[in-house]
C-alpha cells in the first residue's frame, strides 16, 4: 500500500495547480450535489414532520352556513366514514378578498378565526413565531412576513367583498393547511375584539371551518371529494371551498421543486464537466510522465500498481473535496433556506442529514473512481522502452495540420490552429464544457424573458390563463354587464372564463374544476390546449393531461361529468396542461355546461387598454352594477403579488447559474492552459529565443481554444435553443405539463453567448500570462 | 602568440559590450558569473568563445544575443543598446538580427521541416511565396533534400536536424549567428557535416559566434575567446579558416595550453 501512497504523493505534488483546479470543480459538484439532496430528499418531508406536530388536518372544508342541521349533517358524514380519525367544526369567516403584498395583492379566499380559538384547535395547530406588541390587530400566514415588506406594528388594509378593513399587524402565524395563497384558502387572526366587531358588520358571511383527519393521508383528495359532494348534495345553496393534504403539499413546495430541479441539473453539469476534465486530465498526465511511467515500470512496478495509485490519487482527493463541498453546501443552506422558507412559508430547521452525506460522497468518489480507471487503462499498453523514449516510437507519422508556406492564415492564428488541430483531448473537454454552459446560457435566457422581464408565459403555463382583470357578476345581470361592457372605451376584450367544480365518475367521483367559456377561440392563452382542440360543441370536454395520465383517457374517450346533481356523457376532444388543482381540470363550452346546470354567477375576464387604471376600471363598473358584482380581481395585481416569490427566486437562480459557469470556464481553462503550459513549455521557449513575444503567443494559446469555444457554443446555443422547450416540459411534467411554448429570447443568448467566448478568450488570455515566466534562457543546458 | 582583447584594424564592429557582467543568486548567496567584460565582436568574423565548465561561455553568448539581460554593464549592437530594452523590444530584435543553434537542436516537435523554418521565417518576412523560396534554397544548401520537408524532426537524423537548425538560424538572415555548442549532440560525422555548414555560411560573410569546448569545432573559428572565471582571458587570431590546414591545429593547441586548458 505504501507504494501506491508514494506514486500518489509524487504525483501531487507534481501537479499541485491542476489539483487545485480540480478540487474546486469536484467542492462546486458536491456543494450542489449534496444541497439538491438535501432540498429534495428532506425538505419536503419537513411538511409532513410539521403537518405531524401542529397535529393538522388532512381535508378543510369551508362551509357559508352555521345552521345546526348543516354541522349536525356534516358531523355525521364523518363519523360514519370508516377513513375518519378525528374531526372538529368551529366558527369562521370566510370571504374572497385581498390585500397588498410584493408590489401586487394576494387575493384568495380568507378564513377569518378568532385568535384564541385558532391557537386553542386540538386539530390544525396554529402557532405563532412572531409577534409584536399589540392589543388589538391581525395576526397573518408567516408567508407574508418573509421579505420584510410587512412586519408586527404595521397597519395593512384588507379588501373583503366591497369593504376594505384597515387593522394592526400583530404577528404572524404557522399554519399547515392554510398559510399560503396557494393552499386555495389562507387563514387570518383577528383579536377577539376585532373578530366580533367584523362578525357583527356582517361583511363576510358566517361560516363554518371543518378541519378533518383521516388515517391514510394519501386518500386525502378522495375523502375531500366525498365530503365535498356529500354536502353539496344536501346543501346546494351552502357555498364550499375545501383543500386536502395531498393538494397543499404538492402547492406549498412547487417553488422547493423548481430550486431543486436547478440545482439538481447545475449538479449534474458540473460533476460531468469534472469528470470531462478529471479524465483527461490523467490521459493527459500519462502522456506528459511517459517517462516517469516507463521508469517506474522498468524497475518493476505493475501497471496495476500504476493505475492504482492514479485512483488513489484521485479518489482520494475527490472523497476529501465532496467532504469540503458538503460542508460549503451546509454553509449555503441557511441562505437557501430562508429563500425557501419565503416560498414555502413553513419554517426549517436546519440539520445533519447522514443520507445526502452520504451519497453524495458514493456519488462523487464512485464517479471519480469510474473516469480514472477508463482513462488509465492504457497505462497497461504502455511498452517500457517506448515510454522511457518519452512516448515517442523513432517513425512519427502524424499530420502537419496548417502548412505554414501554404496557408492563407497570418501566422500567429496557423500556429494557434496548429494548437487546436493536433489537440483533440483539449477540444473535446472545451466542447464538453461549452455544450453544457450553453443549455445553462439558454435557461437563464428562457427565465430572464419569461420569468423576470415578463411574468406572463410563466403564469400562462402554471395557471393557464390570465387576463387583466376578472369580474364576477350575478347571473340575473350578465345582459347588462356585456352591455356595459361594450360602452367601455378602456375595454379590447371581455369573455367568459368561468369555473364550476364537476364530479368525474360514479360514486363520491372525483372533483374537477370545470371552466366554461362560449368561445375558447377568445382566450388569451391559446397554447393551453397542446394536443386536439377546445371543446366546440356542447357534448365535448377538453381534459388537463395530467389527470387523463391518471385515468388512462384518451382524446375520443366518453366521460361522465355531473354537476348539480345532473350527469351528461362528453367526448374528450383535447388535452390541456393546466396544472393547478394539481391537474384536475377541464374545459367546458357554455353550452355544454348548460346541459347539467346552470351557474349562479359567471365570471368573465376582461383586456383592458394599456395604461388603463384597473382598479378605477373596478370602481366604475361596481359603481353601477352595485351589488349584482360579487368580486372584482385585479388579475396583473394578484399575478404581481403571488409571482414576486418566484421572480426573487428566478433571480437569484439565473445569477447563480451564471456564476457557476463563469467559475466553471475558469476551472477547466485552468486546467487545459496548465496542461497546455506543461506540454509545450520547450515549444514557448524555443519560440521566444527565435524571437516571438509574450503577447503573441498568449494571443496563440487564447486563440488555439477559441474554434472548439465558438464552434461547441454556437453548436451548443442553436442546439439547445431548439430543444429547451421540450426539455423545460420534461422537468415540469410532474406537475402536469407536457408542452413548454416560452418565448426563447434569441437577443438574449446571442448577447450572452457572445459574451461567454469574450469570457473564455480573456480568461485563456489570463491564465496564459503564465507565459511572461517562460524565459528563453531555460533553453540553456548548463555550461 | 596571443594578445588581449583589442581592436583590430579594417573590420567593422557588430557588437561590443562594456562592464558587462552577470550574477546569479543562488541560494542567497551571489555568484558572478561575468565579470566586467569588454568585448567587440566583428562583422564575417566567426568567432568562438571556449573555457572550461562554468567558466561563463553560454551564459556571455545569451547575454550578447539578447537572450538574456545581463546584470551590470551594456550591450550595444550597432547603434541599438540591447542591454537597455525589454523583453518584448529583445524578442524583436532576436527575430530581426539574430539566429540561433543550439545543442540540443530545438525545433519544435509538432511542426514539419518547412514550418519550423517559416515559422521563424514568417516573424519577420511577410512575404510568404519569397520566404518560402529561400527556405527551400537553404534546406537544398544544406542537403535536406525536399522529400524531408514535410517530415517531423522525430523522423530526421541528428545532423539532418542541426542542419535545419540552421536553417532555420539563417532564414531571417540574420546580422550573426549564435551557436551553443552546435555539435556536442551529435556523432563525429554528422558533427562535421554541421561544422562545415556553419564554415561555409562564414565563408559567405556570415558572422558567427560559437560557444565550444571542442578542439576541432573551435578550429574552424578566425577569432578565439577564451574565458576563465566570468572573464575574458584570452584570444586568439587563428586567420581564416582553410580545410586541412595542420597549422591553425598547432596554434589553438598552443593557445590553450597558455590559457591552461
Amino acid at each position: 500500500m505504501s507504494k501506491y501512497f508514494l506514486i500518489a504523493a509524487s504525483n501531487l505534488r507534481r501537479a499541485k495547480g491542476q489539483t487545485t483546479a480540480i478540487v474546486a470543480l469536484i467542492v462546486l459538484a458536491s456543494a450542489m450535489l449534496n444541497l439538491w439532496m438535501m432540498l429534495s430528499m428532506d425538505y419536503k418531508r419537513n411538511f409532513d414532520r410539521y403537518h405531524e406536530k401542529l397535529n393538522a388536518e388532512h381535508v378543510t372544508l369551508a362551509l357559508s352556513s352555521r345552521s345546526e342541521e348543516l354541522m349536525d349533517f356534516v358531523a355525521e358524514t364523518l363519523e360514519k366514514d370508516e377513513r375518519t380519525m378525528e374531526f372538529i367544526m368551529e366558527d369562521a369567516l370566510c370571504i374572497v378578498g385581498s390585500f397588498a403584498y410584493n408590489e401586487g395583492e394576494v387575493n384568495t379566499e380568507f378564513v377569518i378565526l378568532e385568535k384564541e380559538t385558532a391557537l386553542n384547535r386540538v386539530i390544525g395547530r396554529i402557532e405563532i413565531v412572531e409577534e409584536g406588541i399589540c392589543t388589538g390587530g391581525v395576526y397573518l400566514p408567516m408567508l407574508y412576513g418573509m421579505d420584510g415588506n410587512i412586519s408586527p406594528g404595521d397597519r395593512i388594509e384588507i379588501n373583503i367583498g366591497s369593504n376594505t378593513l384597515e387593522y394592526t399587524v400583530c404577528g404572524f402565524f404557522n399554519s399547515i393547511m392554510a398559510g399560503s395563497h396557494n393552499c386555495s384558502m389562507s387563514a387570518l387572526l383577528l383579536t377577539e375584539d376585532l373578530y366580533e366587531e367584523l362578525e357583527e358588520k356582517g361583511y363576510a358571511p358566517a361560516s363554518t371551518l371543518v378541519s378533518v383527519r383521516i388515517r391514510e393521508s394519501g386518500e386525502s383528495e378522495d375523502f375531500e371529494a366525498m365530503l365535498k359532494n356529500t354536502v353539496s348534495s344536501r346543501f346546494p345553496e351552502v357555498r364550499t371551498q375545501s383543500n386536502s393534504y395531498t393538494m397543499v403539499s404538492a402547492s406549498r413546495y412547487i417553488s422547493q421543486m423548481i430550486c431543486s430541479g436547478v440545482v439538481s441539473a447545475m449538479a449534474f453539469f458540473v460533476t460531468v464537466i469534472a469528470l470531462v476534465v478529471i479524465a483527461s486530465n490523467v490521459i493527459q498526465d500519462i502522456q506528459e510522465n511517459m517517462r516517469s511511467l516507463g521508469a517506474l515500470k522498468a524497475i518493476g512496478y505493475r501497471s496495476g500498481q500504476i493505475i492504482g495509485a492514479l485512483l488513489l490519487q484521485f479518489s482520494g482527493v475527490a472523497v476529501l473535496a465532496s467532504l469540503a463541498g458538503i460542508g460549503v453546501s451546509y454553509c449555503l443552506f441557511p441562505t437557501v433556506n430562508t429563500m425557501m422558507i419565503s416560498q414555502t412559508g413553513i419554517p426549517y430547521e436546519i440539520h445533519f442529514l447522514p443520507v445526502p452525506f452520504g451519497l453524495t460522497v458514493c456519488a462523487i468518489g464512485g464517479t471519480v473512481t469510474l473516469a480514472v480507471w477508463l482513462s488509465a487503462r492504457r497505462i497497461r499498453r504502455i511498452d517500457p522502452v517506448i515510454a522511457l523514449r518519452h512516448g515517442v516510437s523513432t517513425h512519427n507519422f502524424k499530420r502537419n495540420h496548417v502548412p505554414l508556406g501554404e496557408t492563407w492564415m497570418p501566422l500567429h492564428l496557423a500556429l494557434a490552429m496548429k494548437t487546436t488541430l493536433s489537440g483533440v483531448k483539449q477540444n473535446v473537454t472545451v466542447c464538453i464544457t461549452m455544450l453544457v454552459l450553453s443549455l445553462v446560457v439558454v435557461f437563464s435566457g428562457l427565465m430572464v424573458e419569461n420569468v423576470i422581464v415578463n411574468m406572463d408565459p410563466f403564469i400562462n403555463l402554471i395557471v393557464g390563463e390570465t387576463a387583466d382583470s376578472c369580474i364576477n357578476v350575478d347571473a340575473a345581470a350578465e345582459a347588462e354587464f356585456l352591455r356595459m361592457m361594450e360602452t367601455e372605451d378602456s375595454v379590447e376584450k371581455v369573455y367568459l372564463y368561468h369555473s364550476e367544480e364537476v364530479t368525474h365518475g360514479d360514486g363520491d367521483g372525483i372533483v374537477l374544476i370545470a371552466t366554461m367559456s362560449e368561445d375558447f377561440s377568445k382566450v388569451n392563452n391559446q397554447d393551453v390546449c397542446f394536443q386536439g382542440r377546445f371543446p366546440r360543441y356542447d357534448n365535448e370536454v377538453a381534459l388537463a393531461a395530467k389527470y387523463a395520465g391518471e385515468k388512462n383517457l384518451k382524446i375520443g374517450d366518453e366521460i361522465t361529468l355531473r354537476a348539480q346533481g345532473q350527469g351528461q356523457k362528453y367526448l374528450i376532444c383535447g388535452f390541456t396542461q393546466i396544472s393547478s388543482n394539481l391537474g384536475k381540470d377541464c374545459l367546458l363550452t357554455r353550452e355544454g355546461y348548460a346541459r347539467m346546470g346552470t351557474p349562479e354567477n359567471l365570471s368573465y375576464y376582461v383586456n383592458l387598454e394599456p395604461g388603463t387604471d384597473i382598479e378605477v376600471f373596478h370602481e366604475r363598473i361596481s359603481s353601477r352594477l352595485g351589488r349584482d358584482v360579487n368580486a372584482t380581481i385585479n388579475v396583473r395585481s394578484t399575478i404581481d403579488g403571488s409571482s414576486a416569490v418566484y421572480v426573487s427566486l428566478m433571480k437569484i437562480l439565473v445569477a447563480v447559474v451564471l456564476v457557476l459557469a463563469g467559475a466553471v470556464v475558469v476551472f477547466v481553462l485552468y486546467l487545459l492552459v496548465r496542461t497546455m503550459l506543461n506540454s509545450k513549455t520547450g515549444d514557448y521557449g524555443i519560440m521566444k529565443a527565435l524571437g516571438y513575444t509574450t503577447g503573441g503567443l498568449i494571443l496563440q494559446m487564447a486563440v488555439s481554444f477559441m474554434p472548439a469555444v465558438i464552434l461547441s457554443c454556437g453548436v451548443g446555443l442553436a442546439l439547445c435553443a431548439g430543444i429547451i422547450n421540450p426539455l423545460t416540459a420534461l422537468f415540469l411534467h410532474g406537475i402536469g405539463i407536457v408542452k413548454c411554448t416560452f418565448i426563447v429570447p434569441v437577443d438574449f443568448i446571442a448577447v450572452t453567448g457572445v459574451g461567454l467566448v469574450s469570457f473564455t478568450f480573456g480568461t485563456a488570455c489570463l491564465l496564459s500570462l503564465k507565459i511572461r515566466k517562460i524565459s528563453p534562457v531555460t533553453l540553456l543546458s548548463g555550461e | 602568440m596571443h594578445r588581449k582583447a583589442g581592436i583590430p584594424f579594417m573590420k567593422n564592429v557588430l557588437l561590443q559590450t562594456e562592464a558587462l557582467s552577470k550574477s546569479f543568486s543562488n541560494g542567497g548567496v551571489l555568484q558572478h558569473v561575468l565579470k566586467n567584460i569588454d568585448l567587440q565582436l566583428y562583422e564575417g568574423d566567426f568567432t568562438v568563445i571556449m573555457g572550461a565548465s562554468g567558466a561563463g561561455k553560454s551564459t556571455l553568448l545569451y547575454a550578447l544575443s539578447g537572450m538574456d539581460t545581463p546584470s551590470l554593464g551594456k550591450i550595444t549592437f550597432g547603434k541599438e543598446i540591447i542591454s537597455e530594452l525589454n523583453s518584448d523590444d529583445l524578442a524583436v530584435f532576436r527575430r530581426r538580427s539574430c539566429g540561433f543553434v543550439f545543442q540540443q537542436i530545438y525545433l519544435i516537435d509538432g511542426m514539419s521541416v518547412m514550418d519550423n523554418v517559416l515559422a521563424a521565417g514568417l516573424l519577420v518576412n511577410r512575404d510568404k511565396k519569397v520566404l518560402v523560396r529561400r527556405a527551400e534554397e537553404l534546406l537544398l544548401a544544406v542537403d535536406i533534400p525536399e522529400e524531408a520537408w514535410k517530415k517531423f524532426p522525430a523522423q530526421l537524423s541528428g545532423g539532418e536536424a542541426q542542419r535545419v537548425g540552421i536553417v532555420r538560424a539563417l532564414i531571417n538572415s540574420p546580422r550573426i549567428l549564435f551557436a551553443d555548442e552546435p555539435t556536442g549532440a551529435l556523432n563525429s560525422k554528422t558533427g562535421l557535416d554541421v561544422l562545415d555548414t556553419l564554415s561555409r555560411f562564414n565563408g559567405q560573410g556570415q558572422s558567427v559566434v560559437m560557444v565550444t569546448h571542442d578542439m576541432r569545432s573551435a578550429r574552424r573559428g578566425n577569432r578565439i575567446l577564451y574565458l576563465r572565471d566570468g572573464a575574458v582571458l584570452g584570444e586568439c587570431d587563428l586567420g581564416t579558416y582553410v580545410h586541412g590546414d595542420r597549422g591553425r591545429h598547432e596554434k589553438l593547441s598552443a593557445f590553450l595550453e597558455e590559457m591552461g586548458w
